[in-house]
């Protein structure tokens, strides 16, 4: 019988442990151990003297877009206090708002995972703000940081109108986080403007660099004209609509606070650069397929930690208070058009554009999104031409000419107010009985209006537009599609 | 013998109503649903104080206009200075130092009150702009 020395024997055991100490990988710290963490927290402070002077303050804020560079300080002093004040969502749109650093959104916050944040803010909301006199009533405000682990009970309490609360926390993962007030109805404080970003680098930095670095912040409105029929410098005055706030039916949805934002001043970026854009949903309620037109996303780092990594993505889905960051490269001269995909939403003004170019190029434009114009000022009217331009471009201009349907400008000359109601509630029913309507039928084509299931006070306002339209100065309200 | 004794609900209730108003967001959220600037800077102004409370009890649909009345006949609370929110349940009304105190006040509405099977607890009271102070610290 052939055996195995014993001194084979121990080589070949030597050799087998060798090996064994080889393939074991050694193990790597984790970057989420909560042993780890900074969670020494200190009560916040509540007192009865307000900040005085500028409503934001702190180094790591940026007010616009642009993401300002990283301040290395491992300390940020933030201050942010609470305004309410009147502002433009749309032309013609003078909404009440409620503000955290008086600006809509409000400022972004740029730190890195083990940054400290002392952060403090006064209820001002008593306080009138510059330009405007008309605003809505002080009430009590919160802040709740979704970027801090802290007890909400002391630190995101409600404080009135003159009190000041200060906190402080750690910052312990990276990420794009929603800051919001969280006083009830939280859905009203939100939808009526009082939301932000805090980007939290990770500790070692982004994996990639860029040369342009943004921040799109999606969100909704839901305004309705004031129902005291109040005015701001003659134009009406919007406030929050709780009836389509309550079923989600928003009247605006916007970047960065406006509808059509970056359409009029769009981002600039070069050929051949690698934008990072900090995405943001903050709803309140509304989810978000964000999509860049042209491009493709090379990198997409959920809620905006590299380490919930994409690669190749066209679209990325956020809901309500989720984030991601989005990288690509401009490929060519031309402008990129960022779009909530859910179509329903760019219509309603979710739509900017990153470009290669100084100034907007209006053939970039998609036909259900149309440059600022002509508003009506009477409020029923306002809406109508919002509707007109979500819904009817697609088949209808005013003073462009026919395209599917006619062109309807001067439409109240040619028909009256009751063939017009009748024809919008049901052309169907209009297209077997009406002669005009049949030949109009004819000269399109034979291709007939869908019903639209409008409703009676919808179909007034279409009216009531139709007839500013045809009051304005020739080529005043001029809307076509543009490509 | 079942552990829903009337004891035990007794305790899961207080322990309940504590943990709720215990926890100062709340507090402060129940403050917020009935906190009308003007009214409170109206009241101040004549150095009248806001008291809030929460209330504890079955709040039926329509039944604020009626706390509302309820709490306005009590001798010294302020007309027209009662805010209630049926969402929240809570209160706050105004009153004249003058008149009454806060312990007096309480007291004759958690009578009226109990009427309704309702019970009332003290929140905080604002006797200066922009101090909420917890009504237990109230001397008079």
């Amino acid at each position: 019988m052939r055996t195995i020395s014993s001194s084979r024997s121990c080589m070949l055991i030597a050799a087998a442990l060798l090996l064994a100490s080889c393939d074991r990988q050694t193990p790597q710290a984790d970057p989420y151990d909560q042993s780890k963490m900074d969670l020494h927290l200190v009560p916040a402070k509540l007192t009865d003297e307000r900040h005085q002077g500028a409503f934001a303050e702190g180094n790591a804020l940026s007010m616009g877009a642009e993401l300002k560079p990283l301040d290395p300080a491992p300390v940020k002093t933030i201050r942010l206090d609470t305004t309410h004040k009147i502002i433009d969502i749309a032309p013609g749109v003078k909404f009440s708002a409620w503000t955290f650093g008086d600006q809509v959104p409000a400022p972004t916050i740029r730190a890195r995972v083990g940054d400290k944040i002392k952060f403090s803010m006064s209820n001002r909301s008593d306080e009138p703000v510059p330009g405007v006199q008309l605003t809505a009533a002080p009430m009590m405000h919160s802040m709740d940081f979704h970027a801090a682990m802290v007890s909400p009970q002391d630190k995101y309490r409600s404080i009135a109108p003159g009190q000041t609360i200060e906190f402080e926390f750690t910052l312990n993962y990276p990420g794009i986080f929603m800051y919001h007030c969280g006083t009830p109805m939280i859905l009203e404080h939100i939808a009526s403007g009082m939301y932000g970003a805090l980007v939290v680098e990770p500790r070692d930095g982004y994996p990639t660099k860029v040369n342009r670095e943004y921040v799109i912040i999606q969100s909704e409105f839901y305004a309705k004209p004031d129902p005291s029929g109040r005015k701001v410098d003659t134009a009406p005055l919007y406030v929050l609509d709780g009836d389509r706030l309550r079923v989600s039916q928003p009247t605006h949805i916007v970047f960065n606070g406006t509808h059509n934002g970056m359409v009029k001043h769009p981002l600039p970026a070069k050929p051949g650069e690698r934008v990072r854009l900090y995405v943001l949903n903050v709803g309140p309620s509304k989810t978000s397929s964000f999509h860049v037109v042209g491009t493709i996303f090379d990198r997409v780092w959920i809620e905006g930690n590299p380490d919930n990594q994409f690669r190749g993505m066209q679209t990325v889905l956020l809901g309500s208070s989720n984030s991601a960051v989005v990288e690509f490269v401009i490929p060519e001269e031309g402008s990129y058009i960022m779009v909530d995909h859910h179509f329903a939403n760019a219509s309603q003004g979710a739509i900017g554009l990153i470009s290669t170019t100084a100034a907007a190029q209006e053939k970039d434009i998609e036909h259900h999104n149309i440059p600022a114009s002509a508003t009506p000022t009477d409020p029923d009217a306002a809406q109508g031409k919002l509707d007109f331009e979500s819904k009817c471009l697609a088949c209808h201009t005013v003073g462009g000419g026919d395209k599917v349907g006619p062109d309807l400008a001067g439409v109240t000359k040619r028909r009256s107010d009751d063939w017009l109601a009748r024809w919008l509630k049901e052309p169907e029913k209009m297209l077997e009985i009406d002669a005009d309507a049949k030949a109009m039928l004819k000269q399109f084509n034979n291709l007939p209006m869908p019903n639209q299931n409008l409703t009676d006070k919808e179909i007034s306002r279409y009216i009531q537009y139709f007839h500013w339209i045809d009051t304005q100065p020739a080529g005043t309200a001029k809307i076509a599609e543009t490509h | 013998m079942s552990i829903f004794t009337p004891f035990a609900a007794l305790l899961m209730l207080a322990l309940h109503s504590t943990a709720i108003l215990a926890c100062g967001h709340c507090v402060e959220d129940k403050i917020a649903a009935v906190y009308d600037h003007a009214n409170v800077m109206q009241a101040l102004e004549r150095k009248h104080p806001i008291a809030f409370f929460a209330i504890d009890g079955p709040l039926a649909d329509g039944t604020g206009r009626t706390l509302e009345t309820l709490a306005e006949s009590v001798t010294g609370v302020d007309k027209g200075s009662t805010r209630v929110s049926m969402e929240s349940a809570a209160m706050a009304v105004a009153f004249n130092p003058e008149r009454t105190t806060f312990a007096k006040v309480q007291k004759a509405l958690e009578r009226k009150f109990s009427g309704k099977k309702l019970t009332l607890q003290p929140l905080r009271i604002m006797d200066k702009p922009a101090q909420l102070k917890p009504a237990s610290q109230r001397q008079d």
